[in-house]
């Protein structure tokens, strides 16, 4: 009888731990993505911590969009289309010569860096 | 070619490559004609309750998104009563705005407006509005010029 009360205890636990879980989720996500969206009032805050009229009126947009059934890379997308990449502390992913380019330079100095140590251990 | 050089200019090539690439470049919002949002012709004016005839507007038409707390909208306002003396048509939106003080600040300083739309936001971020405020001059539905701030006479005399 004590250990079933005890696994009965344990499975209501259980029930509302992953319950908080699941209410909490959708705020924690937008809490997150508010994080990565930038204040173009004051550029240099997100609108997580921005308390312009700027950014109090796109979190609450953004909610609304959520509650209607959106999912945070659509909200992205229309934030995007809307106000420009800007608006986003996340580069688009499109831009590789953007971020491959010091990777080549590097790779470039390091092919010459080899050649001139082979050079050098040569005479 | 030196075998020395090789490599130096394969990296001034690549580099001058990324550099033509970029400037070459142009974003989507510099080629795109933008349209005014739909949801100012299914925003009821604030005063009848009746949605603006788009036709009636004609081709060329003011929106001006404003706010009684905003003092420097204040500061616009005689250019906005001046446009209606030159018979431009203003659509103004009110902006995430106490309904008591909208109706207050209208009646202490004038309306300029053909019409009013009261505004929790939406709108303002269809149109991508960034703060009041802030004003499009529309052509045939499109934008052709967004103030940001308040407005100043080199804005609008082209207009007037």
């Amino acid at each position: 009888m004590k250990i079933s009360n005890n696994i009965y205890k344990l499975i209501i636990t259980i029930l509302i731990i992953h319950m908080s879980t699941i209410s909490f989720a959708g705020v924690n996500e937008l809490s997150d993505y508010y994080k990565t969206i930038r204040c173009l009032v004051c550029e240099g805050q997100s609108i997580q911590e921005s308390d312009t009229e700027f950014a109090i009126n796109l979190k609450e947009q953004i909610q609304k969009k959520y509650s209607s059934g959106m999912t945070v890379n659509e909200i992205d997308a229309e934030l995007v289309k809307i106000y420009g990449e800007e608006i986003s502390f996340n580069p688009q992913k499109n831009h590789y010569l953007l971020w491959g380019t010091p990777l080549i330079i590097l790779f470039i100095i390091f092919i010459f860096i080899r050649n001139k140590i082979k050079f050098f251990k040569k005479t | 070619m030196k075998k020395n050089l090789i490599i130096p200019v394969m990296g001034a090539v690549v580099l001058a490559a990324c550099v033509i690439f970029y400037l070459n470049q142009t974003t989507d919002k510099n080629n795109k004609q933008e349209e005014i949002s739909n949801l100012v012709f299914e925003t009821p004016d604030f005063y009848n309750n009746e949605l603006i005839d788009e036709k009636a507007m004609g081709e060329f038409y003011v929106v001006n998104f404003f706010a009684s707390w905003c003092k420097p909208c204040l500061a616009e306002h005689p250019l906005l009563m001046e446009m209606k003396k030159q018979g431009i048509k203003i659509i103004g939106v009110n902006f995430r705005d106490d309904e008591e003080n909208f109706k207050e600040w209208i009646k202490e300083h004038g309306n300029p407006f053909e019409h009013i739309l009261r505004d929790d936001g939406t709108i303002a971020y269809e149109m991508g509005l960034i703060g009041v405020p802030e004003t499009y001059f529309i052509v045939n539905k499109i934008i052709q010029k967004k103030i940001q701030g308040p407005l100043f006479y080199e804005d609008i005399e082209q207009y007037l």
